[in-house]
């Protein structure tokens, strides 16, 4: 599942579709699902490729979309300043995680990111004076690109789209370089992997710092893009487990799984919100339940995902056609 | 003039005392075995030399630079690599991926590695699941597998745990046959082995440990007449 071609379609179709599509509603749901899809491909660097299950992800995301948003408003600077500044910030926490990984193996790592992010839910909700505490910061809209002060989606999509594509290519990486080879055997056991001279514990920093640095850009221009930051919804274990989940979804550990995962839980989720969004509070919430359903069946039944099972029915179908 | 030198490693796990004041030099291109009872401390000795563990007292060197307080992975690259008694292969990589990141350690290029890996993994007699996944494999195989993941690193010193452990009687002579052909071929070896036809059949030399302590270090046919040796071992066949 290391062939390029199907994800060269795949991106160049998005890059394509705004020509063809001007329906403002499909426009933005493809926007959605090139930022998510990005943040799944990011949370793969820690989660798939590197084996360490985060699922306070969202920590790098808020600190991305919070770091674009007081750019802009405490400082009236570029929000492409803000994403850098997010990036720096995110991987710089993405060292104190990484020390942590080595440190607290399987479910203890995963209890620490989560506790992690929610501290940082707690700092941004809390911090009046700097972060506007729980009311949170709408995004001012500047036009210009410097400013990323777009009203044009099909700009949108080709900004997410660049992201999207830097995102699948750090994985591309991982599936052929020297770095990405020791990097899963790490995953797959980590003494073994030491006992053949690979620098493990070097190399889960490297890797969460990197997946950090991009789930910051994500949250960066996720925020320009919806013009308001609440830190309720950055800093959310639900965001964490939408990243996670889609990685998972599309298959853990391939560079093109995050997207198609993304892409089916964006769609899901619209469509949940536009059934259900209208009786109320009650049923407002089913998309987590979806989430839970989602991933007991792929984990059971399908566990090298999305991508796993369209190589395996591909390859039978050549298989069978080379038998006859 | 010796290649490895341990000198008087000691390491306790609360009150068990695994490794007693373990001393010796193995020479390069000597291959040594090392016997002892279950428990007596041969595999601690392995984790110590390869930095998995850290002893209480003494100190490894290699080559008159000490190891001891490096991690694992540096131990690697300064050339000693070792298999694990308890395998582990990487399970979801084909046979070729499990040798290239051997490979990998020692070339930056991951084609120069993968070809490195193939010469490798037929060396071992594996040519054939070269594609396989590493789950899929025998425990002669996987045996191989490490072995061969272990040789991808160009170590000067191998240390193997084990070599005809689990493996089914017709698969041990040609394992042996590979451990002789690697000591031909120049490479310093230390075996731990159950078997002691086989360690009697490949080793120069014979260092036999019990509750932690060396009790004899020489040539195959002294130790195994050593009066503690048989002791141990008998003693072993009693209490069974
Ligand atoms: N990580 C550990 N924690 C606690 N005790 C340990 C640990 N590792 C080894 N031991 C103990 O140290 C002693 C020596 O164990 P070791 O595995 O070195 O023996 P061995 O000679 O390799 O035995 P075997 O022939 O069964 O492999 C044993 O009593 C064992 O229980
Ligand atoms: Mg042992």
């Amino acid at each position: 599942m290391k062939a390029v071609a199907p994800a060269a379609v795949v991106f160049v179709c998005a890059g394509l579709a705004p020509l063809v599509v001007h329906d403002a509603f499909l426009l933005d749901s493809l926007v959605l699902i090139l930022i998510w899809g990005s943040a799944a491909a990011a949370w793969n660097v820690a989660g798939g490729y590197a084996g360490q299950i985060s699922l306070g992800h969202s920590a790098f995301f808020g600190i991305g979309a919070y770091a674009a948003g007081l750019v802009v408003t405490r400082w009236e600077l570029s929000p492409w300043l803000g994403l850098a500044v997010g990036a720096l910030v995110a991987m710089a926490i993405g060292l104190v995680v990484g020390y942590l990984s080595n440190r607290l193996r399987g479910p203890y790592f995963v209890l620490a990111t989560i506790a992690f992010s929610q501290v940082l839910l707690i700092v941004g909700s809390r911090w009046r004076g700097f972060t506007s505490g729980s009311e949170g910061i709408p995004v001012p809209f500047r036009p210009g690109f410097w400013t990323l002060g777009i009203a044009d989606k099909r700009v949108w999509v080709w900004i997410t789209l660049a992201l999207a594509v830097l995102a699948y290519l750090l994985q591309l990486y991982l599936d052929r370089s020297r770095r990405g080879y020791q990097l899963v055997a790490v995953r797959e056991d980590e003494d073994a992997a030491l006992s053949l001279g690979v620098p493990a514990r070097w190399l889960k920093v490297a890797a969460i710092c990197a997946s950090a640095a991009l789930t910051a850009a994500c949250g960066a221009l996720w925020a320009q893009y919806i013009g308001f930051v609440d830190p309720f919804y950055v800093f959310s274990v639900d965001l964490s487990v939408k990243f996670a989940l889609a990685a998972i979804i599309g298959g853990l550990g391939t560079a093109l799984g995050p997207f198609l995962g993304a892409a089916l839980i964006t769609t899901v989720e619209t469509y949940l919100r536009a059934q259900f969004g209208g009786i109320g509070t009650r049923l407002i919430g089913i998309y987590l339940i979806v989430y839970g359903c989602a991933l007991i069946v792929m984990v059971r039944w399908v566990p090298h995902g999305l991508v796993g099972w369209i190589g395996e029915r591909l390859r039978r179908r050549v298989t069978a056609r080379a038998e006859t | 003039m010796s290649l490895l030198s341990i000198a008087g490693v000691s390491k306790r796990f609360g009150g068990i005392v695994a490794n007693q004041g373990i001393s010796f030099d193995v020479a390069p291109g000597e291959l040594v075995g090392i016997i002892g009872p279950n428990g007596a401390g041969k595999s601690t000795l392995f984790e110590i030399i390869t930095g998995f563990y850290h002893p209480d007292e003494g100190v490894v060197s290699l080559d008159g630079a000490r190891l001891t307080g490096l991690s694992p992975d540096a131990i690697c690259r300064r050339g000693v690599a070792r298999t694990f008694q308890k395998l582990r292969p990487f399970q979801g990589l084909t046979v070729l991926d499990n040798v290239m990141v051997g490979a990998l350690t020692r070339t930056r290029d991951v084609r120069h590695a993968r070809e490195r890996a193939r010469e490798l993994v037929g060396k071992v007699g594996l040519a054939e699941k070269a594609e396989a996944h590493a789950r899929t494999l025998s425990t002669g195989q996987r045996k191989r597998l490490e072995l061969a993941r272990a040789l991808a690193t160009e170590p000067r010193v191998l240390l193997l745990d084990e070599v005809t452990g689990g493996v089914d009687q017709r698969t041990i002579p040609e394992l042996v046959q590979l451990v002789r052909d690697l000591h031909a071929g120049g490479l310093t070896v230390l075996v731990i082995e159950h078997n002691m036809r086989v360690i009697t059949a490949v080793a120069q030399r014979i260092v036999a440990l019990q509750l932690g302590e060396v009790i004899a270090d020489g040539p195959p046919d002294q130790v195994t007449r050593d009066r503690r040796v048989v002791e141990a071992y008998l003693g072993l066949a009693y209490t069974q």
